[in-house]
């Protein structure tokens, strides 16, 4: 009997190599992990875990067609690493604003204009403007990707929410080598999930691909109440 | 070359910067001079003015006796002027090369054969006439003889157009469908006499009339702007570029014609100006090439929903970047304000850059240095303060060296790639304190 919040690893390649024995009844294929047009995700976890770069992978493939944005409250975003993610210097667009007052017209202004748009939320901005860009994300048909300085986004507002559980790397010993690959664990939630709490594992080695983990996947774990 | 090395290679090197708004103030007088002769001059550039001549031939009794009235009316000037006389914009640009001191008038008789003798580095493009030349094709008219579509099977675009160069043919001119009236005008109450204003309506301007004729896929080569002032004075100029104009490209050349009416000797805006208007000529389809998934309505989209957002958040917040060379993350980023066209790169990006962090690059990057608390056990990261809690180091890698400006009394510092449980970040240590540089979000 499954208990709540365990992890199961199987195999995604042939279902009859699955190591543990339950139906894979929860795998996510490595190319799962997207944002359709207008679809919002939200992401909550600490700076470190690498959920910039997992959001800017949700809005990359929209940027063959048009610029994308970021809307940069702390002012701290480096644009390398979009470009690592294959991101056009002059398809990134990046807004440094962190005023509180203008932050939803400036999201909604970027909805209108550009093909995928991800925005730091600043502390103080209210439910109900989160609300009304979420709409205004599914009327134009863009992507968009939250992020809460602090904190998590409220319910129901994202088609896909992220949350950062754990993070490790490889390369680096005692002071020998360099950073090569992050490994993150990230719990899914949402309409994307169907409902389900999922955990994926994420591994991201700076380049321009940013994978689902092969052969380990996905856990099923509980229902939403 | 770039100024440093200049520098280094002649110590008393003195460095001009090239200030076309004030190179265009300086030659508009000329221009006008030249427009009392010959109506509908038109200006490539600060320094270069095509004069066209097949109406004005008839007047003044011969192309010789024109030609000898537009040298003595610049002489007037005292300025060191050469003119080149063919039968296209680029022969006639080629001939006014070719004339010395001496012989201040170069007239092209044959056009076809001093076309076909020029060198293959006429074409404008280094990178393609050095492949030419590899080639054994070292003259345009060599070029001339070869058939056309074996030079865009093997070079495209670029072979296309350095081949039509190579026949004399300027551009081309489409006669496609374009709109009615394709001009674009703006009326100003109060009158306008401030040039800022003046510069951020001639973009405005600009980018309203290159995004309408992209709707129909051309672009112009030739522009007319028309400025009234407040006393009822109408000034006319009109600009020429060998390749289409975009919206920077043009809105620059509105700016300096404005600066030079404004601020200029004949102080042609009196009042303010009333009324702007931009008129196209010469339309081409090789304007702007969209990419596959690109269309005409996305680009308008795009900038008129940039443009608000630059006017909401300032136009400071709006940046554009590009990538360079340097040794910190945060130096390896050339940012400018969108809009506006992209700085040259301040450091080589090709160079080794010793000290340089491995990628992948931190995610974030705080824009000034921020102290980070990390305690080292005999020399080794062992904690790190995050927040109000310290988080035991997994790993770590490093440290790099950075050895700073040492003339300039900057000290070295070390390194570190540093691996918690929350995730990894970059940190420095110098002069005993820890800075962070960066979090590999």
């Amino acid at each position: 009997m499954r208990t709540k919040g365990s992890t199961v690893v199987v195999n995604l390649q042939r279902e009859d190599e699955v190591t543990v024995g339950l139906p894979p009844r929860f795998l996510v294929e490595p190319e799962a992990l997207s944002l359709g047009p207008g679809q919002v995700a939200g992401l909550s976890g600490l700076p470190g875990t690498g959920l910039t770069r997992v959001g800017l992978s949700l809005i990359v493939p929209y940027a063959v067609s048009g610029p994308i944005a970021y809307l940069d409250v702390r002012g701290w975003m480096n644009p390398t690493a979009a470009w690592e993610l294959g991101v056009e210097a002059d398809r990134l667009v990046v807004v440094r604003s962190g005023d509180v007052v203008t932050w939803g017209r400036v999201v909604a202004t970027l909805l209108s204009g550009v093909r995928g748009v991800y925005a730091e939320i600043p502390n103080g901005v209210r439910e109900a403007m989160l609300r009304t860009l979420v709409a205004k994300a599914r009327s134009h048909r863009t992507p968009l990707v939250l992020r809460p300085v602090t904190g998590a986004l409220p319910a129901g507002i994202a088609h896909l929410r992220l949350e950062a559980k754990e993070v490790s790397w490889e390369g680096t010993d005692a002071g020998h080598g360099q950073l090569l690959r992050r490994r993150t664990v990230l719990e899914a939630s949402g309409k994307w999930a169907k409902g389900i709490h999922r955990t994926i594992e994420v591994e991201d080695d700076g380049t321009n691909d940013l994978r689902v983990v092969p052969h380990l996947g996905i856990a099923a774990t509980r229902r939403l109440a | 070359m770039r100024r440093r090395s200049a520098e280094g290679v002649c110590p008393s090197v003195r460095t001009i910067t090239q200030d076309l708004p004030v190179e265009m103030t300086r030659f508009d007088p000329l221009v006008e001079r030249i427009e009392e002769i010959v109506p509908r001059v038109e200006i490539l550039h600060p320094g270069t003015m095509l004069v066209p001549m097949s109406g004005a031939v008839k007047y003044y009794g011969g192309e010789r006796p024109l030609i000898e009235r537009v040298d003595k009316e610049l002489e007037a000037f005292g300025t060191d002027h050469r003119i080149g006389v063919g039968l296209g914009p680029f022969a006639s640009q080629q001939a006014a090369r070719m004339t010395s001191d001496l012989h201040r008038i170069h007239i092209v008789e044959d056009d076809d054969r001093f076309l076909g003798a020029l060198d293959i580095a006429a074409i404008g493009r280094e990178d393609l006439a050095a492949t030419f030349r590899w080639l054994g094709i070292t003259t345009l008219g060599a070029l001339a003889e070869l058939p056309r579509d074996a030079l865009v099977l093997r070079f495209g675009r670029a072979g296309l157009d350095a081949h039509r160069v190579a026949l004399g043919v300027d551009r081309e001119v489409d006669t496609r469908d374009i709109p009615e009236d394709p001009r674009v005008h703006s009326d100003f109450d109060p009158p306008i006499d401030d040039m800022e204003q003046a510069a951020f309506i001639a973009r405005n301007l600009a980018q309203r009339l290159i995004g309408g004729l992209a709707r129909h896929g051309v672009a112009p080569h030739r522009v007319i702007v028309t400025a009234e002032a407040a006393d009822g004075t109408v000034r006319t100029r009109a600009w020429r570029s060998a390749d289409p104009f975009d919206d920077r490209s043009l809105a620059e050349r509105v700016r300096w014609q404005l600066r030079t009416w404004i601020d200029g000797v004949s102080a042609g805006i009196r009042g303010g100006l009333v009324s702007l208007s931009l008129e196209p000529a010469d339309l081409s389809g090789s304007g702007r090439q969209m990419a596959l998934e690109e269309d005409a309505k996305t680009f308008e989209e795009t900038q008129r929903a940039l443009m608000e957002v630059q006017a909401i958040a300032g136009p400071e917040s709006l940046l554009m970047s590009t990538g360079q060379g340097g040794r910190d993350p945060a130096h390896q980023v050339l940012w400018s304000r969108w809009g506006e066209d992209q700085r040259a790169p301040e450091r080589d990006a090709s160079a080794p850059w010793p000290g340089r962090i491995p990628g992948p690059a931190p995610a974030l990057v705080p824009p000034v240095r921020v102290p980070f608390e990390v305690t080292f056990v005999e020399g080794v990261p062992d904690q790190v303060r995050l927040r109000s809690r310290w988080v035991p180091v997994l790993s770590w890698a490093g440290p790099w060296r950075h050895v700073g400006r040492w003339w300039d009394g900057e000290g070295t510092a070390d390194r570190y790639q540093v691996v918690t449980s929350t995730g990894a970040y970059l940190c420095e240590v110098k002069d005993g304190s820890t800075y962070l540089l960066g979090v590999y979000d």
